[in-house]
């Protein structure tokens, strides 16, 4: 790196970032064996600030080498070729900038942003959490542990008419350098368990499917996780939950909605999603600043640097949003990938909307310091604002009581699909269970039940807020062009508020 | 990116090893490189920005082998490797491979026909070997029009504009090669296309306006690239301070992007054989049936001429042609791989799946079997899926755009869509989605005031789009979903009775 910077003129900034992966997975459907993989992997991507006249153009390459990375020549000359091709393409970069900045003079004043401040280099290593080592699980064992879930789901009965179980495990090990002289290593141990369940009854069907994941090895999917605020059954009890619940939707009856905003209570799988979408992603800095704007969309809290709710109440004073990537939930990391150390971000504080996770580009454009949330999906991919461990913060309340003092009303538990607007302002989330409340009491049943409100009315409108934080593994967020999938945790405790229901 | 002819020498020479090995009944060498690079616009006239992103690239090498053991005919095992294509790899990805191995009684082997491809001749895109120059050149083509445009606007010369141009311009390039030990000989492909999609925000208008592109040659980037940002900014600018129509169910025309967005979420996924037997389809037990306006047809051609992408073979070393999915508006064929066809072939529950006699159900034909990564590049790690690649749709009796229009007579012009889910899960056929921009009321069959971006959100089912179509445009453009594999060319669509609700500035308000 060092050698790089300084053979090369005109270079502000560099980092390279390599990863070695390995992987097992494996699926099974319909009680029977359907799929078995084992994956090493290496890959890197290299970035590259440079110059040209008054300018600073930027380049990546991004590679995937795999054996390749068993040889260490090889290694560091495919970097070193990477380096060169960014280091090209910044420099062409840079030239059309400063002709584009000639042309439009003042009117393309804008076009400053983007410089790092300096900062201080960073060394660290950072070690997995694991009590079985992914290299050396057994691969009979993922075999089996997803075949025995899928079968005793399909012996559920003839109403289950299609189920998949699928099994992952993954050590990575990445290692960031830059030409500031950081140099940190973090090792990551992934384990999750995906399931899908289709379940019809009569005329009804119900599609279910959801996640369970823990950065920790595979003993965490296999016998179940209790730690509180990330817990887990095993991967056979998960399943055969959901199947039975599926089972149990197939045969209600769909929401009919009422046509009248009418009280909520909210479970936290279902407020995992609430906190994802309203919260989590419009607190992401770069779509904040309208980078996202021809993709995922803006920002609700942001319209102008001059003009945004920071400070502003976008929530009543009990609701309290934050992430956290300090905690051990799916979203959990130490340094994000432009080497700033993580740490809680407070977006909602009692309400108050304080402010949001950004990358190193974005805190300068915000005048703001960095906080870590920069992260790429793969190790071949740029670094976006993503989130952690993002959710609400609990009350005081039990759940019981917040449910026992609805005279009508209904409990809207565990999410399935999002709609939101372009600026994430108002949203319609499906629900997998929907429950009349009458009087206190949980009554019937309903599927196909969606929550469909303003966002800041919904905040504002939240009268309770329960005591049973709990977080929910996101396995397949998906942001950028071309698109990445991170994983993450979202999550929060019961919530109670005001909006319409939507139905089938 | 590794050379086709590399590609295909290395298969040549891990069939060699494959074969040799004992205890393999068969085997198929799958290699692919890919490359995709992209160059991403975000300029922001009043937030500090860099106008055009660092241009970025990810490529990736590899290959995967399949094997099938001689001690049983469903015993599988799947192993890939990127980036080292010598001997000690392919040996190492074989064991791996053993370790890998399930047994399947699903499993059904590996293509067999045809044993030997006839030679097909297709023109190679210059693409494949596009500088960095000509892409990052297009980039600021794009925004030098879109500037350029907007500069010649009243609205350039207030204080805050806040124009806000975003999208990107993206080169893909995919070679593969495929050998299998059914086959006699070593079958390769290669593609190179590239997309662009531009929009262009002016937030002090509540205003937005949207372009796109798809094409095959650099001469067509570069002049594409000269057209967008301009055009985009101008739809913006006609686009100032849009009303927001009240919630309730309109008769509606849906523009070509949202008919593609409705497809690509809501119908395609549908059209599988894999979703007929996990019986997740929309369109469950209605095989054979009418299930769209009878003058609706929609098809996959991967060969298709004009089509962003064409591709001369499947993934797994099947001759790529044309698909009929919805032929006069009844479903008539399943995009299918090779596992699936088999699958859904001995699935017992087939009659009910399909909803006709098990005697009478076809052989689905595995035509669509692709190995796609996001974004839609030929992977080696990906198992085969099943995926269009040119979704046409036509409509018999087309008529002009513009007589579309009239013939609603009164109602919406909803030009782009964002977000469409399928909110209750596929097999529901229900959808939302927002409605993004490009969007007008219609008035006595003429576009009359825009629409604000974000005002309205669709509330409706797959069957009030394509079974209550009133009328079709003759014309089918070429529209691009932000993270589909396929390429679309549809027409717009009119139809009844679509239910939007209002949304945003505080007053979300499902209809009636």
């Amino acid at each position: 790196m060092s050698r790089f910077v300084h053979a090369h003129r005109g270079v502000a900034y560099a980092d390279v970032r390599f990863e070695v992966m390995f992987h097992r997975s494996g699926a099974a459907t319909n009680g029977e064996p359907r799929d078995s993989t084992e994956t090493e992997s290496a890959g890197f991507c290299v970035s590259v600030h440079a110059g040209a006249g008054n300018s600073i153009g930027h380049g990546q390459v991004g590679m995937e080498i795999g054996r390749l990375g068993l040889n260490e020549k090889k290694i560091v000359a495919e970097i070193r070729r990477g380096l060169e091709e960014a280091y090209n393409r910044a420099r062409i970069s840079a030239r059309e900038k400063a002709a584009f900045l000639k042309r439009f003079g003042a009117r393309a004043g804008s076009l400053i942003g983007g410089a790092f401040e300096p900062r201080a280099p960073i060394r660290d290593e950072v070690a997995a959490v694991y009590r079985q080592d992914p290299r050396t699980l057994d691969p009979e064992d993922l075999k089996r542990i997803t075949l025995e879930a899928s079968r005793e789901v399909k012996g559920l009965g003839r109403d289950i008419a299609f189920n998949a179980v699928a099994a992952t495990c993954e050590l990575r090990h990445e290692l960031f350098v830059s030409s500031e002289g950081s140099l940190i290593s973090q090792a990551f141990a992934f384990s999750q368990g995906d399931v899908y369940v289709v379940a019809q009854s009569g005329e009804g069907h119900q599609e279910s499917y959801d996640t369970i994941g823990q950065q920790r090895g595979f003993e965490s999917i296999a016998e179940g996780w209790r730690e509180e605020l990330l817990a887990n059954p095993s991967l056979s009890a998960f399943a055969v939950g959901l199947a039975k619940e599926a089972q149990e939707l197939a045969a209600a009856p769909v929401l009919k909605p009422p046509g009248r905003e009418v009280t909520v209570v909210t479970d936290p799988h279902f407020n995992a999603l609430v906190a994802h979408e309203i919260v989590g992603h419009p607190c992401e800095a770069d779509r904040a600043l309208k980078m996202e704007a021809a993709y995922a969309g803006r920002s609700w809290l942001l319209r102008a640097i001059d003009d945004n709710e920071i400070g502003k109440a976008v929530g009543s004073p009990l609701l309290s949003a934050v992430s956290d990537p300090t905690l051990y939930g799916y979203g959990h990391y130490r340094y994000d990938h432009e080497g700033t150390p993580g740490k809680r971000v407070a977006h909602i504080d009692r309400g108050i909307f304080r402010g949001f996770m950004n990358s190193r580009a974005t805190a300068a454009a915000l005048g703001v310091v960095p906080n870590g949330s920069a992260r790429a999906a793969e190790v071949y991919q740029v670094p976006l604002i993503r989130m952690s461990n993002t959710f609400f913060l609990p009350g005081e309340t039990p759940p019981e009581k917040i449910i026992g003092e609805v005279e009508h009303g209904y409990y809207v538990c565990g999410h399935q699909i999002p709609s939101i607007a372009e600026s994430r302002e108002n949203f319609r989330i499906s629900a997998r269970r929907v429950y009349e409340i009458d009087h206190g009491r949980i009554g019937q049943l309903y599927r196909s039940g969606s929550v469909i409100a303003d966002s800041k009315r919904f905040f504002m409108s939240v009268d309770a807020v329960g005591n049973d934080l709990s977080l929910v593994a996101i396995p397949n967020c998906g942001k950028g062009q071309p698109m990445q999938v991170k994983r993450m945790s979202n999550g929060g405790p019961t919530l109670r508020s005001r909006a319409y229901l939507g139905g089938g | 990116m590794i050379r086709t002819s590399e590609l295909k020498s290395f298969a040549r020479e891990a069939t060699a090893i494959v074969a040799r090995d004992k205890d393999v009944a068969q085997f198929e060498i799958y290699c692919a490189s890919g490359d995709n690079s992209i160059a991403r616009l975000n300029y922001t006239s009043d937030i500090p920005c860099r106008g055009v992103e660092e241009l970025k690239s990810h490529s990736a090498d590899g290959f995967q082998i399949r094997i099938v053991t001689k001690r049983n005919a469903h015993e599988v095992g799947t192993a890939c490797e990127a980036g080292d294509f010598s001997a000690e790899a392919i040996r190492t990805v074989l064991a791996r491979a053993y370790r890998s191995t399930i047994v399947d009684p699903h499993f059904s082997g590996f293509p067999t026909e045809p044993r030997k491809l006839a030679v097909t001749k297709l023109e190679k895109s210059d693409l494949a070997r596009a500088s960095d120059v000509s892409l990052v050149d297009a980039a600021w083509s794009i925004l030098r029009g879109a500037i350029g445009a907007f500069a010649r606007s009243e609205v350039a010369a207030r204080p805050h504009p806040a124009l806000v141009v975003g999208g990107d311009v993206s080169v893909f390039r995919d070679r593969i090669a495929i050998a299998n030990s059914n086959f006699a000989d070593i079958r390769t492909d290669e593609s190179a296309h590239f997309s662009s999609s531009v929009t262009a925000l002016i937030e002090s208008l509540d205003a937005k306006g949207t372009a796109s592109a798809v094409g095959r040659t650099v001469a067509d980037m570069r002049r594409v690239a000269a057209r967008l940002g301009r055009e985009a900014a101008g739809r913006a600018l006609r686009m100032h301070h849009g009303v927001r129509p009240e919630a309730k169910t309109y008769r509606v025309v849906l523009g070509p992007q949202p008919v593609a967005e409705i497809i690509n979420y809501m119908i395609l996924g549908s059209l599988t054989t894999g979703a007929f037997h996990a019986a997740s389809s929309a369109y469950h037990g209605k095989f054979g049936a009418e299930v769209m306006d009878r003058r609706l047809s929609l098809w996959d051609n991967p060969v298709l001429r004009t089509g962003a992408v064409i591709r001369a073979i499947t993934c797994e070393g099947i001759p790529a042609k044309r698909i009929d999915l919805i032929r006069d508006g009844k479903l008539v064929g399943l995009m299918s791989n090779f596992y699936d066809s088999h699958r859904l072939a001995t699935d017992e529950e087939r009659a009910e799946k399909l909803g006709m006699p098990a005697e009478k159900v076809p052989m689905f034909p595995a035509l669509s079997g692709y190995r796609l990564g996001e974004g839609g590049g030929r992977r080696f790690d990906q198992s085969p899926g099943s995926s269009g690649t040119n979704i046409v749709m036509k409509a018999r009796g087309g008529i002009d755009d513009d007589a579309v229009i009239r013939k609603l007579r009164d109602g919406l012009y909803l030009g782009r869509v964002w977000y469409t889910y399928p909110i209750n899960g596929q097999r529901a056929g229900d959808f939302t989605c927002t409605v993004s921009g490009d969007s007008y009321v219609i008035r006595n069959g003429r576009l009359a005031e825009p629409i604000a971006p974000n005002a309205l959100r669709i509330n409706s089912n797959i069957e009030n789009v394509f079974r209550g179509m009133i009328a079709a445009g003759k014309r089918s453009h070429s529209a691009i979903v932000w993270g589909s594999s396929e390429s679309f060319h549809v027409p717009a669509i009119a139809c009844e009775g679509i239910t939007v609700a209002v949304v945003g500035k505080g007053e979300d308000k499902p209809p009636g």
